[in-house]
């Protein structure tokens, strides 16, 4: 018996297990708490604040949810959004997150902890944060052992691809749906392994929490039966997969019609068909498998077979038919959307909007992954090494995943923990190997390798966090799996190892065992400094508020968001209606505390395609829109002065294209272009481009500010003409300091009834063709 | 409500009382200080006893003066002691004046005269005029008195001097029949003062009869801004354990000066900044004075922290008796610039060491607490004031000495942080404080026996254990129908 190094001779079993296991608690401990310190951040950079769009709505409901109750919340209808239409929230919205918070926050506030409601949210998803790197850690120990469970845990714990959803601050679906996701997963192939339904059960349990939290449910909706149609496929059907499938489906079917949104979709929707047609298929082969044991006639078994196809066929054609004849409802947009990347782009330009539905870039595979990314395919390869059941899932989940992920970017998320179990598979075994002591049959002298020994665990106490303590308790660990009860366990396994058959092939020496694993641990400190440096500056900002810095370098703040709607929520009237394009509804419903036109809950195209009419068109056009809505304030965002590329004039050929899909006579994008079909503002823009309420709204006495030098819009970098447009039915309210956001007031209809241009030019003291009964009115009034 | 009945019985003839004149005013000089929200008025009359031993003077105010006077202190002139001063009960019958009694600090003999000085802040005694006012405009304001300083004695010379914040006047009203008391030019104007009077030999003016009172009005330009707090919620909190006061204040700004006519444009405001002429009713953002010493300071609005604001904190004092010298600063800039008629809420708050505040009064053994009423904003006026003060869970004996009379004042419990049985708390509830309360300090004394000391502790310990108790009996209870080999499941 040979080994690499020396190991310790005076250990015994009970010693090695309870070290192994208290590594192990401790090194979960560490990921978490470097979980959640990293999404920090944001909070140390800024402030405890909600971050970007629609945490800004869940952070409003959730104090709705806090403040009156339950109940309240369920029937809660807002009628400042959508205004005048307003919108059910309680049925259109996934209730879990904001429930969760609640629930915490309730539970605090029993035992007289009064934390405040937003940090509760903004503190949400770190914490969830940690919750998913032990849930990915008992996945993969499924998968593989604990070591790799630990290294998943790290990965999963700090990889940027689940960082940039996950912060402290964004406050979304996303930040517990991913929690979700892997436990729900990992409970699923607990059942499945033991063919318990009490595990079903619970993984139905979760399931429907997921459904209650996240849109994204569909992906495990259709995991879990394409991963049962697989293992049917693979003639593993057993009864196992039938108990946890079937106590899975059920329970869970039936719970996930319990949340509003979701009601009657999970038997009328084609998203769902799928899970519908293997619980009818397992029916139908465990119905066979049945028969199969009470007749022992091959042919008979041959005809089953037969019948269970075309029984299987049939339904298919049963689930197309009834789609066809409009009991189940098609796929939507979005689902096509992920078939043909160009769909939305052509029939629902909304969608195509959203920056995050965009196909992914390559370089962000990345930057989101890093090291994984080479990592993954490793590990699938792996897992089609050992295949089984959970192996095929994780096969499966790897290849779905990775086609979503590149068809869109925020999918990028569902790919994450994937690869994360793939990629510490891989990794595992990679170090597996390695520090394995046990050397092959032709062994060279091994004197002088303890002190070196010594080195290695050495350096791996030092290294990162994602490195050290699994490695170390891995060894541990395998150790206290194989040893039987002796005074020496290590011993005892390297014994058990090179007793059995002589290994002609390994790993000689220490040398090569040390480079490896230096080179490994190498990658692992890049992969933590690469996750720390996207984490803070790409994925660490709140939008809300921007970061600069002064011109003596200290940091600097810009803060006209909050300026301008802090300044909306004091100094105007409680039920003025702000206008402005649906991106900012959000967050002037939870900042400025004003009704809304259009928000980011784009459920009705039409109302979102009358704002991109109003501001596409002239005023003249828009003035009887706003006044039809009752709008009393518009607000744009304008990032010219700045050099804020995020601002309303670059986002208005979406304005324009959305507009023009329901009144394509009135608007059309081509207008908006120059001849030569540039999107230009300067002097060379179109005519109706320089007409559009958006762009004199933009660039309202924007000229004036330069005085007499030429003024340069430093987002599009071109000149401004002069002199400004001007407007006469809008008059400028507010400007926030740095002019990024600008709010203006429509007027109301004049009061001598005429209309007001012309009242304007009157004001103005331009002399109207027929002055003088005008004059004489006036005067008359006075 | 007997015993005012009583004495409305002994006291009935009142103004019979008022007519067997006890004083003589000598002479009566009436400073008037206008700056903006908050007026300062101080009253010195010169009396002369005309009967011995008598021992309060009267002063008449007219009832429009009272109801805007939100602070009066009456000191015998080059004393600093305030005497005790109370408005008369009958203040309540329908006259246009109120009494103030004032109780001498020894009684006069016949002949003996003494100088008594009555110092009021009147609150929105000036008023923007024109009221509304467009961004790049000025701001002037409207001030109206009534003339004659009245008293129920005998005046032998009045004279009233307004100090206004700037020579430039626009215009101010001329006495008219004014020729039985003054003889020349009633009313002059010499640099920023206006002089009325000096009128003579005035008979008793405070009485039912007396119709010969004059409403003046000064029209001038004020260069800062009106500020008011329109509701300002001080919230102290002690905490033993971490030798810790807390206070957090809640205020509601608002610009009470011109309304703003039309609208706010940036442009204008940013060429503003290069011109020589400063808009004077806009409030740009204040200098706020709290104490040396803090720590944790912080200053957010509904949506977040206010970053347009800077702290620069200053070392807490070596001595004690230093603490009122140095202060930290902060310079609390709105998100916005805040023009006529616009609000900000915010709030405001900070740790600060308990022993800055908190002593133990070995005679009584009792602790000694002592929190300042408010943080004062320069020049302003506090509307509405709630000063609540949270004592340590288990306080007992609380006795509290609120610095001035408050409009309402209860002691209720609060459940706060990890309590059991909860904190009392001390609210007293003012109108209309001004510069002259800022100094004001609320004393409580409380004891806190040892075991309440210990309550947080014990509750959480035992919360603890029950917890790992339930766990201990989690642990080991099974509840498996039947053990299955292939399920041992392995815990972490």
């Amino acid at each position: 018996m040979s080994t690499a190094y020396a190991l310790p001779k005076d250990l015994s079993r009970a010693t090695v297990v309870n070290t192994a296991s208290l590594i192990r608690i401790v090194a979960l401990s560490l990921i978490s708490g470097a979980a959640i310190a990293s999404r920090l951040f944001a909070v140390i950079n800024f402030e405890s604040i909600i971050h970007e769009f629609d945490p800004w709505f869940n952070y409003r409901a959730t104090r709705v949810l806090a403040s009156k109750g339950f109940y309240e919340f369920w029937n809660w209808f807002d009628p400042t959004a959508w205004y005048p239409l307003g919108r059910v929230v309680g049925g259109t919205i996934y209730p879990g997150l904001m429930a969760t918070s609640g629930v915490i926050y309730n539970v605090l506030h029993y035992f007289n902890l009064p934390v405040d409601i937003r940090n509760i949210c903004v503190l949400l998803a770190p914490g969830f944060s940690a919750l998913t790197a032990w849930a990915t850690y008992m996945f993969t120990k499924e998968l593989k052992d604990e070591s790799a469970g630990l290294l998943a845990a790290a990965f999963i714990g700090i990889v940027p691809g689940y960082i940039s959803r996950s912060v402290a601050g964004s406050y979304d679906n996303e930040a517990i749906a991913i929690f979700l996701l892997m436990f729900t997963f990992y409970l699923w192939i607990k059942a499945l392994k033991a063919g318990s339904a009490f595990f079903g059960t619970c993984a139905a349990v979760f399931y429907f929490y997921m459904v209650a939290a996240w849109g994204g449910y569909a992906f495990i909706t259709n995991m879990i039966p394409v991963h049962a149609m697989v293992l049917i496929l693979m003639g593993r059907y057993s009864s196992r997969l039938y108990v946890a499938y079937s106590s899975w489906y059920a329970v869970g079917t039936l719970s996930s019609m319990q949340v509003p949104f979701v009601g009657f979709q999970p038997v009328r929707t084609s998203e769902h068909m799928a899970a519908l047609g293997v619980f009818g298929l397992l029916q139908i082969i465990a119905f066979a498998q049945l028969v199969r044991s009470h007749v022992s006639s091959k042919q008979f078994n041959n005809l089953l077979f037969y019948g269970v196809i075309v029984l299987g066929v049939g339904g298919v054609g049963a689930v197309v038919g009834l789609t066809y004849a409009g009991w189940i409802a098609p796929w939507t947009g979005r689902f096509y959307s992920l078939w043909d990347t160009g769909y939305a782009k052509k029939y629902i330009p909304i969608i195509a909007s959203v920056s995050e539905h965009q196909p992914t870039a390559w370089p962000s595979f990345f930057m989101d992954l890093q090291l994984l990314v080479f990592l993954f395919p490793a590990g699938v390869v792996l897992c089609f090494k050992e295949l089984r059941d959970e192996h095929v899932f994780v096969i499966i989940y790897a290849i779905v995943a990775s086609y979503f992920a590149g068809v869109m970017v925020r999918l990028m998320l569902t790919l994450t923990p994937c690869v994360c179990v793939a990629s510490a598979i891989a990794l595992s075994t990679l170090m597996d190997t390695y520090i394995d002591p046990v050397q092959p049959e032709a062994d060279e002298d091994e004197t002088a390798q303890s002190d070196a020994g010594d080195s290695v665990s050495g350096s791996s106490a030092t290294g990162s966090i994602s490195g050290a303590a699994p490695k170390k308790a891995k060894k541990l660990a395998a150790a206290a799996v194989a040893a039987p009860p002796s005074a020496n366990p290590l011993a005892e396994l390297v014994g058990a190892a090179t007793g059995g058959p002589r290994m002609k092939k390994g790993v000689w020496g220490f040398d090569t065992r040390f480079t490896v694993l230096l080179h490994t641990f190498g990658m692992l400190a890049f992969f933590v400094m690469h996750c720390t440096y996207v984490t803070s500056s790409a994925y660490s900002s709140p939008s809300v508020v921007l970061a600069s810095t002064s011109p003596d370098g200290s940091p600097h703040i810009i803060d006209d968001f909050r300026e301008a709607y802090y300044w909306l929520r004091q100094n105007t009237k409680e039920d003025a209606v702000v206008m402005s394009w649906w991106d900012y509804g959000y967050q002037i419903a939870g900042m400025a505390d004003r009704p809304t036109l259009v928000d980011n809950n784009t459920w009705n195209n039409t109302h979102i395609a009358t704002v991109g009419k109003a501001m596409s068109s002239s005023e003249e056009v828009a003035y009887p829109i706003l006044r039809a809505h009752d709008v009393d304030y518009v607000l744009v965002i304008f990032g010219g002065l700045l050099g804020y590329s995020g601002d309303d004039i670059n986002k208005f050929l979406w304005m324009i294209r959305i507009a023009q899909g329901v009144w394509p006579e009135e608007v059309q994008e081509a207008n908006y272009f120059t001849p030569g079909g540039e999107y230009r503002v300067d002097e060379r823009a179109s005519k109706i481009m320089k007409e559009s309420l958006m762009y004199k709204m933009s660039y309202y006495r924007f000229t004036e500010l330069y005085g007499a030098n030429p003024a340069q819009d430093r987002v599009r970098q071109q000149t401004i003409p002069k002199p400004s447009p001007t407007l006469d039915y809008l008059d400028e309210a507010f400007t926030s300091e740095n002019w990024i956001v600008r709010i203006y007031q429509v007027k109301k209809e004049d009061h001598l009834g005429r209309d007001i241009k012309s009242a304007n030019a009157f004001e103005g003291g331009k002399k109207r063709k027929r002055g003088r009964p005008a004059v004489g009115r006036r005067r008359a009034m006075q | 409500m007997l015993l005012p009945s009583l004495l409305s019985l002994l006291l009935l003839p009142s103004p019979a009382v008022l007519a067997v004149a006890n004083f003589e005013n000598t002479a009566v000089v009436r400073s008037i200080e206008l700056s903006g929200t908050l007026t300062h008025v101080a009253t010195t009359y010169a009396a002369k006893a005309l009967v011995g031993n008598v021992k309060t003077y009267s002063i008449a105010l007219p009832r429009l003066e009272k109801e805007r006077t939100s602070f009066f202190e009456v000191k015998v002139k080059g004393q600093n002691v305030p005497l005790k001063a109370e408005f008369d009960w009958d203040s309540f019958k329908a006259r246009d004046y109120d009494v103030l009694r004032v109780t001498l600090p020894e009684p006069l003999s016949v002949g003996a005269t003494m100088n008594l000085v009555l110092e009021t802040v009147q609150t929105r005694a000036s008023r923007p005029w024109p009221e509304k006012a467009s961004q790049t405009e000025t701001q002037s304001l409207k001030y109206d008195f009534s003339l004659f300083v009245i008293s129920p004695y005998e005046t032998l010379v009045q004279r009233t001097k307004v100090k206004l914040p700037h020579p430039e006047v626009h215009s101010f009203t001329q006495p008219k029949d004014v020729s039985q008391w003054a003889q020349d030019d009633a009313a002059s104007h010499i640099g920023n003062v206006i002089t009325y009077g000096p009128f003579r030999n005035f008979a008793p003016s405070a009485s039912d009869v007396f119709d010969e009172q004059q409403t003046m009005q000064i029209h001038y330009p004020y260069e800062y801004p009106l500020v008011e707090i329109a509701s300002y919620h001080r919230h102290a909190e002690v905490s033993h354990w971490g030798a810790n006061l807390n206070i957090d204040d809640n205020i509601h700004l608002r610009n009470v000066g011109p309304e703003l006519r039309g609208h706010f444009s940036r442009l204008e405001h940013q060429k503003q900044a290069y011109s020589t002429k400063r808009v004077s009713h806009i409030i740009p953002g204040m200098v706020l004075h709290l104490p040396a010493g803090i720590s944790n300071v912080y200053y957010y609005d509904l949506i977040g922290n206010v970053s347009t604001s800077h702290l620069r904190t200053a070392p807490a004092p070596a001595k004690r008796d230093a603490r009122n010298k140095q202060y930290s600063t902060l310079e609390m800039r709105p998100r916005y610039p805040m023009l006529g008629g616009w609000n900000y809420t915010f709030t405001l708050g900070w740790d600060s060491n308990l022993a800055d505040y908190a002593g133990w009064d070995t005679t009584k053994s009792k602790y000694v607490l002592e929190v300042p009423l408010m943080t004062f904003v320069p020049s302003s006026v506090y509307t509405e004031a709630s000063i609540s003060v949270v004592l340590p869970e288990g306080a007992t004996d609380v006795e509290y000495f609120p610095p001035f009379a408050p409009e309402t004042q209860s002691v209720d419990t609060l459940k706060t942080y990890l309590d059991t049985t909860g904190r009392p708390r001390i609210t007293l509830a003012y109108k209309n404080l001004t510069d002259r309360h800022a100094l004001g300090t609320i004393h409580v004394t409380y004891r806190v026996p040892f075991l309440a000391h210990l309550k947080k502790p014990i509750a959480v310990s035992i919360a603890f254990m029950l917890f790992f108790a339930l766990g201990l009996v989690g642990r080991r209870v099974n509840l498996e129908l039947h053990s299955a080999p292939g399920l041992k499941q392995k815990t972490l």
